[in-house]
């Protein structure tokens, strides 16, 4: 299986640099784009001084995390992001025909290595926030923030997961599904708790951003919003493995029913 | 028990679609729609049987496909292969098939072929061995060898077909799917194709199932075709008992030095330029007596004895059974 996975990443690659200069163009061009982000945060921030109980350190720091894990999601969950294509091409039938588990398949066929420009302007934004907040980096909190990182890239495709569900139903465009990934990724570089309640209920218990990333992150950054002990702040990243296993389960389901219609 | 083995199949689409009339509701009314692709088919194949399915565009083949490939699950009826629901199971079901559809490519687009292969070989998990040496087979069967670092995106429609080919068979499928295999090809890459597939069919036992358009594949390859019409399997048996059932038609086509009087020759008779074309049914009338009347009825300069024409049979077929 593994053998599998990691030859197709290879070939993805492969096939990538392809097209060498389009591909670096591609690159610089989200750079610049999520690279803009970052400056629009800063001069507000520069205006402000504080958003909440945050400073602006704290707030690129959030903002670092999750535009560089929306990155790597979207730099391997490409498969998933447009599936829409892929069922429109009927891809979705060789799929089906080949002796591989389907949701690793779809995975397995597309990368977009152009994210790589958004994932660095995002591990630029952690790095200049950790060093501006002089965090104290012990074996713990790096040993959190990697479980964060994995755990959010697992509920970003979860959420990812819930558009590509819905193709099975509709050969049609469902834009309505964006609110939760893009709307989510523009809401959630901010920490959760400076918005009104039920934003920050959806976004805690719904689409549990805030348990896997603003939690953990909090304490990290020593200003936890939800006091836990320490334990929990490893325990909670884990509900975006189990939104992923969830959506997963559904979008199955949703494979079985376009078996039986044919749509 | 026979290798394939379909009882009562059949699928029936349903189709959402909004209201064509209605006022603000058709916003949300969905109006259902039944639509029977296949109705109660029934059908064994043995293994390493090379059958055409044939019939016109809507006719229920790429369903009778999908569902002994296990794409889809059928609605009524249930079907076999080699013991197994195609539907159940997939990943072990799938494991033993191969397919090729004409116009949609299973390999990988921007990498050389030789790459694909290679991934197929992870995919179908086949000890390296065993894949080279079916690699070195099917290369120089398919005379792969000129272009196996090419990607595929740069090969011509013949090459892409052999390198599709080869890649559904890497992992020596028990049954093969093709479907129209050679469109879209030229006459050398054609017999070419059609030559592998007989000598793949000989030498492994590999049962093929073929969808086509073109009458010359199924005169070359299936000794037994099923034709679809409707949704309904309208034919099941032996090419040559279908072609002396729709009796062939065969063109006489006749240059005479001055302008005949053809009034007493009883074939239909056209005009091309100057030559005359005479349509006639061997069985009706055989061409020994036709010809004298032909001679007689002026002085001939140059005649041409067409063969029969198969699409036009397929046509009259098609028209007989009335789909």
């Amino acid at each position: 299986m593994m053998r599998y996975v990691v030859h197709s990443v290879k070939m993805l690659m492969k096939s990538a640099m392809q097209y060498r200069s389009s591909l670096l163009m591609q690159v610089i061009a989200q750079f610049v784009m999520t690279g803009g982000e970052l400056m629009a945060v800063t001069v507000l921030l520069s205006r402000f001084r504080v958003i909440g109980h945050w400073g602006a350190a704290e707030i690129m720091f959030f903002f670092g995390v999750m535009q560089s894990t929306f990155a790597l999601t979207e730099l391997f969950g490409r498969g998933i992001a447009a599936f829409q294509g892929f069922i429109g091409r009927g891809e979705f039938d060789s799929v089906l025909l080949r002796p591989r588990p389907l949701l690793l398949q779809v995975m397995c066929s597309q990368l977009d290595p152009r994210r790589l420009g958004s994932f660095i302007v995002g591990l630029a934004a952690i790095w200049m926030a950790a060093v501006q907040l002089k965090i104290a980096w012990t074996a713990a909190k790096a040993l959190l923030m990697a479980e964060v990182v994995v755990c959010s890239v697992m509920l970003l495709l979860g959420l990812f997961l819930i558009e590509a569900t819905m193709c099975f139903f509709s050969v049609k465009s469902i834009e309505m599904v964006n609110v939760l990934t893009y709307g989510g990724r523009s809401t959630c570089q901010y920490p959760v708790d400076i918005f009104p309640t039920p934003l920050r209920l959806l976004f805690t218990y719904a689409a549990p951003v805030a348990l896997c990333m603003h939690w953990p992150i909090s304490w990290v950054l020593g200003q936890p919003m939800v006091v836990l002990a320490q334990g929990w702040y490893y325990v909670t990243p884990l509900a975006g493995l189990v939104f992923f296993a969830l959506m997963a389960a559904i979008w199955y389901a949703g494979a079985k029913h376009y078996r039986s219609t044919g749509t | 028990m026979p290798f394939i083995e379909a009882r009562g199949l059949g699928k029936t689409y349903v189709r959402h679609a909004a209201p064509k009339t209605g006022g603000i509701s058709r916003l949300w009314k969905r109006e259902t729609q039944h639509i029977p692709a296949l109705t109660d088919a029934n059908f064994s194949i043995e293994r390493g049987e090379l059958v055409g399915l044939i019939g016109p565009n809507g006719a229920g083949k790429s369903t009778t496909v999908k569902l002994l490939t296990g794409i889809l699950t059928p609605t009524e009826g249930t079907c076999t292969v080699n013991g197994r629901m195609p539907w159940e199971d997939r990943q072990a079901y799938v494991r033993h098939l191969g397919a090729v559809f004409g116009q949609r490519t299973q390999l990988w687009w921007d990498v050389p072929i030789r790459d694909s292969f290679l991934l197929l070989r992870d995919i179908y998990a086949l000890d390296h061995a065993v894949w080279q040496r079916r690699l070195d087979e099917l290369i120089a069967e398919l005379d792969l060898a000129d272009f196996l670092h090419t990607p595929l995106r740069q090969l011509s429609l013949g090459q892409r077909m052999r390198a599709e080919l080869c890649g559904s068979l890497l992992h020596e499928p028990e049954l093969l799917f093709l479907d129209e295999p050679t469109i879209g090809l030229d006459a050398v890459s054609k017999l070419k194709l059609r030559a592998f597939l007989k000598k793949e069919n000989h030498a492994h036992g590999t049962t093929i199932l073929l969808t086509t358009h073109d009458m010359e594949d199924m005169l070359a390859l299936c000794s037994r075709v099923m034709v679809l019409g409707h949704g309904k399997l309208l034919y099941d048996g032996g090419l040559d008992a279908l072609l002396q059932r729709y009796d062939t038609v065969h063109t006489l086509r006749v240059m005479f030095e001055k302008t005949p009087d053809l009034s007493a020759v009883p074939a239909s008779v056209t005009r091309d330029g100057d030559a005359y074309i005479l349509t006639y049914e061997p069985a009706k009338l055989a061409t020994s007596v036709l010809l004298p009347q032909v001679l007689s009825a002026g002085r001939v300069r140059e005649m041409t004895l067409k063969e029969q024409n198969v699409d036009e049979l397929i046509a009259r077929m098609y028209k007989e059974m009335a789909l």
